[in-house]
């Protein structure tokens, strides 16, 4: 008579994404001038920036490169003087491009594999938090096979299609204690698939200025079968069903950018892009379990994010014949509105400078370094569905190192 | 040689990477014009730590005064000592453990009975058994005392009638005769924290209205403004809490009128309603059957296998319960009067906390606002669902009237932001999701 039923623990995973989840780490040379590269030409990274200018590179490419991230945020409680970290854990977002085209064709083939969206952060299972977020790792990696066609000498286009292989691993604590007092514990584990394209144009104009306008569609990844494992005190298993499946629709958002470069003399080149990200398409993020029960429901948690901009700019200096100097900076708005800021990447308006060295290591060769140091300000936040409060402030260390091959 | 130099400079700069996290400083700790040096927490069951139906070692350490000591110690607060049970003898008095749950989802729950700290058992002519303790001797801070009464503070022999304030007494009962407040008050303090008078209504209503009276509320005002004066005497700051709506845990709300009905409606039916034996009227003290509404509230305790049990009545044998000659015992039922009469008290209990409050300046937490809202809304803290609940809810301990240590954390983050606001000064909160709520098998 004295039924108890477990109450919903409304158990809704807080997927966030959020331009922390925007990786932009796409080309070392890019990187280094403040991630600029829409407007301008510099290496087979065009299939990322601008698909539209691939077809305008003199010559063909392999390149690859790497940036290690390191995302080191910070929570402060309100009220408190506690100082929650995360713990250091490098994040590996990487770049690989080809492009070939016949010498001095009016066409160029090229394929880009990159990972636009990412995130890894772990607050660890002993923070305030913990019933938000534990850790989250979370990878989206876009296989990109791409045509580019030059119109004219002054113009060019280009698109590819995109198909993008997602995967999450999510971890929070349940507020269900053990007899030792441990939390019970939600992990959700999956892969998912997405498809989209994109689009470019690149002109050159005769007062020697470059433009490039490049659209890069919204990704829609799916996530079906994911697992969802609930660790809980025995005696409620059974209002955790195990093993048990989740399945959920992320929109990874449409870009927009206008690019511009700038020639002031044969050793200097001058670029700026502006973005333009769709955020808004992010209202709701929906969990649906296999198996239900009182205690485990399907969620739906309100995102309504806004759209988000960039402003970026860079510079390249020829030094020598085999040495460049770089370097750039930029600002991104956040897309998160007050209220919805939550651990995943604990999203605010960022400030980020970079610098980079190219090295002509042979004639065919280019070495890149880059390295940027991207602040994201202290934002101080109640979130309405955890209540969680306190300030966020994270900075993001990225150094970066490619190697292209050219002829 | 130069590359050598290189790699030094690339470990040097991966280290000062790894070195350079960001740090946020929102909050200064300040104590303000307030001496923390000994603080001192006065009050029942609820300051002691009790949980579970009993008092014992892990609840001890989970107490709202010991979080909030911890805390104070964060802006020169001193040392906080708790008359804690050894670990020997970590159990106590013995307390409640969920053990599992029923098919149809009722817990159960198993009296923890090894360890415990029960020294002897003591018969007072006219008054019953007391359980004795093994007696704490050294320094306290933490003067909770379950059981104890606002009326009781004044009462000499008291220390003979209530082990566990017989425990922290140095003589043995029923030797004993220095009352409460004489006690608390001996040894200087800089800072008190005094939730008195829960007990002067809750005695009444867990025992249905039968076992228990309510305080009068002149003597509980003359009392209060006593032992505020006595606690305050040499300019002492403190903090107060008014006493919670009884009807606010879920010792009254857990086995329902309508839950114990439909259960018996499955079986049979033609059963339309339960009897209960209630006040007739507040302003009297007759007992009349009559047919339970969902206004009356039916204690946790309830053993609800008697519902139904053959009774034997001057009108035959009759089914408990379910006729008017065979009510639920007074001793289970808060009906609709008593619970009217024990608002009433609370409420006048509470206009004299607070009245006296205000005029010496003392910081309020109220308790009896704070928790009547948690039961109407709930309560949302850093991703944690909590309520009122039994057991699901996650602040109340397995008796339905004590709180969990996460219960007891948001206390003690309650009377601290009081405090703050009172004294101007800044104790940090406590980190409510490192409490943990019931323990589950």
């Amino acid at each position: 008579m004295r039924k108890l039923l477990l109450v919903v623990l409304a158990l809704t995973p807080v997927l966030a994404f959020a331009q922390g989840f925007q990786v932009n780490l796409e080309g070392e040379k890019q990187i280094g001038m403040g991630h600029t590269g829409t407007g301008i030409l510099q290496d087979g990274a065009s299939v990322f920036f601008n698909p539209g200018a691939v077809a305008m590179l003199s010559q063909n490419y392999v390149q690859g490169g790497i940036s290690p991230l390191l995302f080191k945020s910070d929570f402060n409680p309100s009220g408190t003087s506690i100082q929650n970290q995360v713990a250091n854990k490098v994040a590996t977002p990487f770049s690989f491009y080809a492009v070939w085209g016949p010498k001095s064709s009016w066409w160029k083939l090229g394929l880009g594999v990159y990972t636009p969206f990412g995130g890894l952060t772990d607050w660890g299972n002993n923070w305030t938090g913990k019933y938000a977020l534990e850790s989250l790792d979370l990878k989206a990696i876009y296989f990109q096979p791409t045509l580019s066609i030059k119109l004219a000498d002054f113009i060019s286009i280009g698109g590819g299609f995109v198909y993008n292989r997602g995967s999450v691993d999510l971890t929070r604590a349940i507020p269900l204690s053990n007899q030792s007092g441990q939390d019970g514990q939600a992990e959700l584990k999956g892969t998912g698939k997405g498809y989209g394209w994109n689009a470019g144009i690149y002109i050159k104009t005769e007062s020697g200025m470059t433009f490039g306008i490049s659209h890069r569609s919204q990704v829609n990844t799916n996530i079906n079968n994911g697992n969802a494992i609930f660790t809980v005190p025995a005696s409620l298993q059974s209002s955790f069903p195990q093993p048990n499946q989740f399945s959920s629709s992320i929109p990874l958002p449409a870009t927009n950018t206008l690019g511009i470069g700038i020639y002031p003399n044969k050793n200097w080149v001058v670029a700026f892009d502006f973005n333009l990200v769709s955020w808004s398409a992010y209202k709701a993020l929906a969990f649906n379990y296999t198996q239900t029960t009182a205690a485990l429901q399907n969620t739906y948690s309100p995102r309504n994010y806004q759209d988000a901009v960039s402003l970026r700019a860079g510079a390249q200096y020829l030094a020598t014949n085999k040495l460049a100097i770089r370097f750039g900076g930029g600002y991104a708005s956040t897309a998160v509105e007050d209220g919805y800021v939550t651990p995943e990447a604990p999203d605010a308006n960022r400030v980020y400078v970079t610098g980079g060295l190219g090295y002509k290591i042979a004639n065919r060769l280019d070495l890149d370094v880059s390295f940027e140091f991207e602040h994201l300000m202290p934002r101080t936040q109640t979130n309405i569905e955890t209540q969680l409060s306190g300030t966020f402030e994270t900075n993001v260390y990225i150094p970066g190192i490619s190697l292209a091959y050219h002829w | 040689m130069k590359n050598l130099k290189h790699y030094i400079y690339i470990v040097a700069g991966l280290v000062w990477l790894t070195a350079c996290k960001p740090e946020i400083t929102t909050f200064k700790p300040s104590h303000g014009n307030v001496d923390f040096t000994r603080y001192i927490a006065v009050g029942n069951s609820l300051t002691a730590g009790y949980a579970d139906g009993g008092l014992y070692l892990s609840g001890q350490e989970n107490s709202y005064p010991s979080i909030m000591a911890k805390q104070m110690q964060m802006v020169g607060g001193g040392t906080f000592t708790q008359p804690l049970f050894s670990t020997a003898q970590a159990n106590g008095s013995g307390y409640l453990s969920l053990t599992g749950f029923t098919a149809d989802g009722t817990p159960i729950t198993t009296a923890v009975t090894s360890n415990l700290a029960v020294r002897g058992v003591l018969p007072v002519p006219g008054f019953g058994n007391v359980i004795l303790y093994t007696k704490y001797t050294g320094d306290n801070n933490n003067y909770g005392v379950p059981g104890i009464k606002l009326l009781n503070i004044t009462y000499a022999p008291y220390g003979n009638l209530n082990g566990y304030f017989e425990r922290l007494l140095p003589g043995n009962a029923p030797t004993n005769t220095t009352d409460y407040l004489d006690f608390v008050t001996a040894k200087p303090f800089t800072f008190f924290s005094d939730w008195l008078g829960n007990n002067d209504a809750l005695g009444y209503a867990t025992s249905g209205g039968a076992g228990d009276v309510l305080t009068d509320k002149n003597t509980f005002a003359q009392l209060y403004s006593l032992s505020i004066s006595k606690l305050t005497a040499t300019g002492q700051k403190g903090v107060v809490a008014t006493i919670p709506d009884v009807t606010s845990v879920p010792y009254f709300n857990t086995v329902t009128v309508r839950a114990i009905l439909a259960g018996v409606q499955k079986a049979n039916p033609s059963v339309q309603a339960l009897y209960i034996s209630a006040l007739v009227s507040t302003s009297g003290t007759a007992y009349a059957p009559r047919p339970a509404t969902a206004s009356d509230l039916i204690v946790l305790t309830f053993p609800t296998s008697k519902i139904g049990q053959p009774v034997s009545t001057p009108y035959g044998t009759l089914p408990y319960g379910l006729t008017p000659y065979s009510p639920i015992e007074n001793q289970y039922v808060l009906d609709q009067n008593e619970v009217a009469l024990t608002e009433d008290y609370v409420s006048s209990y509470n206009s004299t906390i607070k009245s006296i409050a205000a005029s010496k300046g003392l910081a309020v937490f109220d308790a009896y606002a704070f928790l009547n809202n948690i039961k109407k809304n709930g309560l949302v803290v850093d991703g944690i669902n909590l309520n009122s609940n039994y057991i699901s809810g996650g602040i109340f301990s397995l008796d339905g009237v004590h709180l969990t240590p996460r219960g007891y954390a948001i206390v003690a983050n309650e009377f601290i932001k009081a405090i703050n606001a009172q004294y101007g000064c800044s104790i940090p909160l406590a980190d409510v999701s490192a409490y943990p709520g019931i323990k589950f098998p």
